[in-house]
C-alpha cells in the first residue's frame, strides 16, 4: 500500500507545500467549483493549465499518480459511453456506431472532464498538505458555523483518511491471501464478494475498536492545542489565480 | 508506595468469558515487570485496566494511591501504553505530525508541543523522519514511532503490549535498545511478552498469568524454572544464565 500515493501527503518544500492550509481550502473550493459550471472547451483548457502547472509547481511524482488515476480513467471513459448512448440527439458523422449522438458524446466528456480536474486537484491539494494541517484548516473554517461541531468534524475527516489507507491494506493482504488459496476458481461472483466483503468488515470493525482506544490512552480531547497559521503573499497570489479562473468560466 | 496497584481485579466479557478473575499486583516506582502467559490469559486485557481503557466489574486500579477513574485524562497521560499493532496507533500522515497528536490533545502550547516532538524524536532516534509517512517506515520504525507518541506525554509509567511481535532481528533490537534506554533513565515499565529470551535479562520481576489469573509473581530467577506449566516456553536450561536472556549484545 505505501505504492499508492494518490491522497497521500507527499513532503517536499515547496510554494504549495507552505502555502497556507486555509488558503488552500479555498482554492479547492474556488476550482472544484468552477470545473462543476465549465462548459466550454476554453474553461477545460484554463483549469487543465491551473491543475498541471500546480503538479509542476509542487513537484509531486506524476507517473506515480498517474497510475493511481487509472480508476479514476476507468469511471471516466464509463461515464463517457454510459453518456454517448444514452443521451438522445444527432448522430455523430463518420462515427461507427448509430447509437451515439453528438450532444450525448458532449455531454460525457464534459462528465469525464470534470471528474478528472477533480481527481487533479486533489491530489495537488493532499500532496502537498499534512492532514494535520488540513484538519486545522477545516476546523478554522466550520468554527463560526452554529451548531458544528468543527473540532469533531475536522477529527472524523482526518481519521476518515488515516482509516482509508488501513482498510485498503487489508483489503490488498485480504486479496493476495485468498488468490494464495484458489479464490479465483470459485466463479461465482456473489460467493467471491461475500468471502472478501464479511472479514474485511469484521477487520475493519475490530481495528476500529484498537483505533477508538489507541485514541483514548492518547487523551483524545476536542480542546488541543490551537493551530498556528501563516499566510505570505504568494499565497494570496495563487488564490488569486483560482479566483480569476473562476471569475474567467462564469463570465466566458 | 507503588506507583501502581490494580486490587482484586475482575474482568467479564459481554459474552460472559471471564477475561481476569481477581488479580492484585503492585508495580514500583522505576521497576521493569514483564508480565507473561500464553495466548489467551488476560495480559492484555490486564494492561488495559492500568489507564482505564477498560474498566472491571469488581476491584480497581490507583495511581499514586488515588482510584485512577477520579482523573482518566491525566492518568493516560501518565501511565503511556504502546500498543501490540502500532497501526493503530498511528493518527498522522507524517512522523512528527503523529507525535504531536497526544501533546495536543493536552492543550499544551504550540512551543511546547513542538519541543515535546523534537524531544520525543530524539529519544527513539527518529529524528531525521520526521517529515515521512509513517506507514512507509519499517516494522521497528512503526514500534519506535509509537514511543516517541508515547514519550512525548512525559508519562510516568510505560506499558508495552507485546513489543516484539512481527519484527525482526534488527527491529526486535532497536525496541530492546530503546527499552533499555528508558529502564536506565529510571522509567518504570510494564512489558507484556510470551518471548522471554529477548528481554528477561533487563527485568526487575516476572509475573505470570493463566486463564485470567495471576499465578507467579517474583524475580525472573525464580520464576523461571515453572513457566513451563503455563504455557510459555522456558528459554534457559538447568544452569544457563539470566543474563543471557536478551538479544542486546
Amino acid at each position: 500500500m505505501a505504492q499508492v500515493i494518490f491522497l497521500r501527503y507527499i513532503p517536499g518544500d515547496t510554494l504549495l507545500h507552505r502555502m497556507d492550509g486555509r488558503l488552500k481550502l479555498l482554492c479547492l473550493l474556488l476550482l472544484s467549483v468552477a470545473a462543476g459550471l465549465a462548459s466550454e472547451w476554453q474553461h477545460y483548457l484554463a483549469l487543465l493549465g491551473v491543475a498541471v502547472s500546480a503538479l509542476a509547481a509542487a513537484k509531486l511524482p506524476v507517473w506515480a499518480l498517474l497510475r493511481d488515476w487509472r480508476f479514476f480513467a476507468v469511471m471516466a471513459a464509463l461515464i463517457l459511453v454510459a453518456n454517448a448512448f444514452f443521451i438522445p440527439g444527432d448522430p455523430v458523422p463518420f462515427f461507427p456506431f448509430a447509437a451515439v449522438s453528438r450532444q450525448g458524446l458532449v455531454a460525457g466528456l464534459r462528465f469525464a472532464g470534470r471528474l478528472l480536474l477533480a481527481v487533479m486537484i486533489c491530489s495537488v491539494v493532499m500532496g502537498t498538505t499534512p492532514l494535520a494541517r488540513l484538519r486545522d484548516a477545516l476546523e478554522w473554517c466550520l468554527r463560526p458555523v452554529p451548531l458544528v461541531p468543527a473540532a469533531r468534524v475536522a477529527m472524523m475527516m482526518n481519521l476518515t483518511f488515516v482509516f482509508v489507507s488501513v482498510i485498503m491494506d487489508n483489503y490488498v493482504e485480504m486479496v493476495c491471501a485468498q488468490k494464495s488459496r484458489c479464490v479465483e476458481s470459485c466463479k461465482n461472483p456473489l460467493k467471491r464478494i461475500k468471502y472478501l466483503v464479511l472479514p474485511l468488515l469484521t477487520q475493519t470493525m475490530m481495528r476500529t475498536d484498537e483505533i477508538v482506544y489507541a485514541l483514548e490512552a492518547r487523551c483524545y480531547s476536542e480542546v488541543r492545542t490551537p493551530a498556528s497559521f501563516g499566510t505570505c503573499r504568494a499565497d494570496w497570489l495563487v488564490a488569486g489565480v483560482c479566483l480569476g479562473v473562476l471569475a474567467f468560466v462564469i463570465l466566458w | 508506595m507503588p506507583v501502581l496497584e490494580a486490587r482484586n481485579l475482575t474482568y467479564v466479557f459481554p459474552d460472559g468469558t471471564v477475561a481476569l478473575s481477581d488479580v492484585s499486583l503492585k508495580i514500583g516506582d522505576g521497576e521493569f515487570v514483564i508480565l507473561a502467559g500464553a495466548n489467551g490469559s488476560g495480559k492484555t486485557v490486564f494492561v488495559r485496566h492500568l489507564n482505564g481503557l477498560l474498566l472491571p466489574a469488581q476491584g480497581g486500579v490507583t495511581f499514586d494511591g488515588v482510584p485512577i477513574t477520579r482523573n482518566l485524562a491525566e492518568v493516560r497521560r501518565q501511565i503511556g501504553l504502546i500498543f501490540q499493532d502500532a497501526d493503530s496507533q498511528i493518527v498522522g500522515q507524517t512522523v512528527a505530525e503523529d507525535v504531536a497528536f497526544g501533546p495536543e490533545n493536552l492543550h499544551w502550547s504550540r512551543d511546547e508541543v513542538e519541543r515535546a516532538v523534537e524531544r520525543a524524536l530524539a529519544a527513539v532516534d527518529l529524528s531525521g523522519l520526521s517529515d515521512q509517512n509513517p506507514h512507509t517506515l519499517s516494522g521497528g520504525q512503526k514500534r519506535r514511532l509509537a514511543v516517541a507518541g508515547v514519550l512525548a506525554m512525559n508519562p510516568r509509567v510505560l506499558v508495552f503490549d507485546e513489543p516484539f511481535t512481527g519484527l525482526d532481528y534488527r527491529g526486535v533490537v532497536q525496541v530492546l535498545e530503546q527499552l533499555v534506554r528508558l529502564r536506565e533513565a529510571g522509567q518504570t515499565v510494564v512489558l507484556v511478552t510470551h518471548e522471554l529470551e529477548k528481554v528477561l535479562a533487563h527485568a526487575d520481576r516476572l509475573v505470570v498469568f493463566d486463564r485470567g489469573k495471576l499465578v507467579e509473581d517474583g524475580e525472573p530467577a525464580d520464576v523461571i524454572g515453572r513457566v513451563e506449566t503455563y504455557g510459555v516456553r522456558r528459554p534457559l536450561k538447568n544452569g544457563g544464565e539470566m543474563g543471557s536472556l536478551t538479544w542486546l549484545r
